[in-house]
């Protein structure tokens, strides 16, 4: 089952960047979860994963739910927490926009809208799993047992 | 093991849970002088703004306590810490024992002292209490002063222009912001607040508070002249206002420690343990003084982020951990009309040994300054483009080698992956699992 694993990594020998996974995981946390009524939305779903390069690496990247969480100690609304399975998940109606989690990222892997900050879930509301790893043709995001 | 806590806000709170995660047996007792649940205190300017209800404010959920297995004792102020009988004296004359003490008492409003001070319409902002005094009062206000142009001073200043009061900043400094940014970094936002209809006044400070003797609707009880209309200037100046708000930076609450052998100076002087001069007693947040990260200087960064993680590691020590604190970050951001702007460490380099790289576009309002001292980034300053600024972060903190991607730190496309050739370069320094567990 793709949803067991509490991180997602990006096997760098496969990904060709070719940014699936961003488009899946834009249209997972938009309001229609549809592709096509996804880029009509205002505001326009923003995806929590980035696709970015250096040299001769490409790497697909988004939140790494850090053991020690520095997003966590940051959020001054409460809004980050740890849950029980060891990720870092936050809820955005606490979240006032204050982007103390964005200065603390190691990762840069936190996105702004308009007041409210936004980061990989794992796709938790979506029983079939991270929809970044479905949408993967190389097979380049894997999730795994941490 | 008896654990008592002093102070539920930020340190305290994390204090306990870090204490919880580790002894599930040991009692604790946290006293709080806030007859509140447990909310946070940098959540007051939106409260005050209007962005978010008063329930909001709530930093746990209302069963923290219970679920922690606290004793709670709230409403009540420890006015002495005795330290060599292991005991602290209530306000109200009742005496509790500890075996691990963490002082988290905080800081207040440093108020000023100029007269007219202590009239009505006169606030910190920094309870419940003051934001909700301040909300009482806003209804039959028209215009408000924040003497400060620093952190709380701009906070409070755009909260009140939100709900439609006329605002006046009075500065003494050269610019707004000044501990937090360097005078090129603050004019973008200053120029910002000033378009939005905020007025600042810059070198300037107030003489004198001025009470009405005519007959505002706004007092309750109080004689008349004592209710705020307004503030003069030192250059004569008068600005007619019905609210001041002092934001003049915040002082250490540490009276409750001052006949014992606690050392103190700005505040209660920690180690790297978070550990007192006296055994078993421990201080965190906006009261302690710890090493700051970056200058080694014994300070008080007076911030959520290091009151929490303070509270954490003091926490996991009176569990007999013994884990090191790294040492606090001067950091913070901030967003005004929707320019967001982080600056963290040194921003106003003064000496030959700093490198400064700058990159700047007046139109569209964004500035990225970095400083450098030996090719490590010791400081910057992020203004609209900042959701980079935990990479810079990371880098300042593992004291990392720039000299390699200075170029490409300064580019439109800085990214994570960016310093990936670093990460494999000073594999030791990037020891925790999140970056040895990138597949490269």
């Amino acid at each position: 089952m793709l949803n067991e694993g509490k991180k997602i990594y990006c096997d760098v020998s496969k990904c060709l960047g070719c940014r699936s996974c961003e488009l899946a995981c834009a249209v997972e946390h938009s309001k229609s979860k549809t592709l096509f009524n996804a880029i009509k939305e205002e505001p326009v779903p923003i995806h929590r994963r980035r696709v970015q390069a250096v040299d001769e690496i490409i790497i697909s990247d988004a939140c790494h739910h850090c053991e020690d969480a520095p997003c966590i100690s940051a959020c001054m609304s409460g809004a980050m927490y740890k849950a029980e399975d060891g990720s870092t998940q936050h809820i955005e109606e606490k979240c006032v926009g204050c982007w103390m989690c964005i200065m603390v990222c190691p990762f840069a892997a936190i996105s702004r809208q308009t007041k409210l900050a936004l980061k990989c879930d794992l796709c938790k509301d979506n029983e079939k799993g991270p929809q970044c790893i479905i949408s993967c043709p190389t097979k380049a995001l894997i999730s795994k047992e941490v | 093991m008896n654990y008592l806590i002093i102070g539920a806000s930020a340190a305290g709170i994390s204090c306990v849970e870090a204490i919880r995660s580790i002894d599930m047996e040991g009692k604790i007792t946290v006293v709080s002088d806030e007859n509140y649940p447990v909310y946070s205190r940098c959540m007051l300017s939106y409260y005050l703004a209007g962005i978010i209800p008063e329930g909001k404010l709530k930093y746990r959920e209302d069963d923290f306590y219970r679920k922690f297995n606290v004793n709670a004792i709230i409403g009540k102020k420890v006015d002495a810490v005795m330290s060599s009988d292991k005991k602290v004296k209530l306000s109200d004359g009742s005496v509790l024992t500890f075996d691990k003490l963490l002082i988290a008492t905080g800081s207040r409003s440093k108020m000023e002292k100029i007269p007219g001070i202590e009239k009505e319409g006169v606030f910190g902002l920094r309870n419940i209490d003051d934001a909700r005094k301040i909300e009482k009062r806003l209804q039959n206000s028209k215009a408000a002063v924040m003497l400060g142009g620093g952190l709380i001073g701009l906070r409070a200043a755009y909260a009140l222009h939100k709900r439609g009061i006329k605002v006046t900043v009075v500065v003494k400094s050269k610019h707004v912001l000044s501990q937090m940014l360097d005078e090129e970094g603050a004019k973008f936002i200053q120029d910002k607040i000033e378009k939005e209809g905020i007025k600042v006044l810059t070198g300037l400070a107030a003489k004198e508070i001025l009470g009405n003797k005519c007959s505002p609707r706004i007092h309750s009880g109080v004689s008349e002249a004592n209710s705020v209309s307004g503030v003069v200037l030192e250059n004569g100046e008068k600005i007619d206002c019905q609210i001041v708000i002092i934001g003049k930076g915040v002082q250490a609450n540490m009276e409750l420690v001052k006949n014992t052998e606690i050392k103190t100076e700005k505040g209660i002087v920690v180690n790297d343990y978070l550990r007192t001069t006296v055994s078993d007693i421990y201080a965190a947040g906006d009261v302690a003084q710890a090493n700051d990260l970056i200058t080694g200087e014994s300070t008080i960064n007076a911030l959520w982020p290091n009151a929490v993680i303070q509270g954490k590691i003091a926490g996991f020590n009176m569990v007999e951990k013994n884990i090191k604190y790294d040492g606090s970050i001067s950091m913070n951001s901030v967003e005004f009309f929707e320019l967001p702007t982080i600056s963290c460490g040194i921003t106003k380099p003064k000496g030959e040994e700093y490198e400064i790289l700058v990159r700047k576009n007046i139109a569209s309002s964004i500035y990225r300054k970095i400083i450098l001292k030996d090719n490590k980034i010791v400081g910057f300053v992020l203004v609209k483009d900042v959701d980079k600024s935990g990479i810079f972060g990371l880098l300042l903190k593992k004291k990392i080698n720039v000299s390699s991607i200075k170029e490409v730190m300064m580019g439109n496309n800085f990214d994570f992956a960016k310093i990936i050739p670093l990460i494999k370069q000073y594999k030791s320094e990037f020891a925790e699992k999140e970056y040895s567990e990138i597949l490269i």
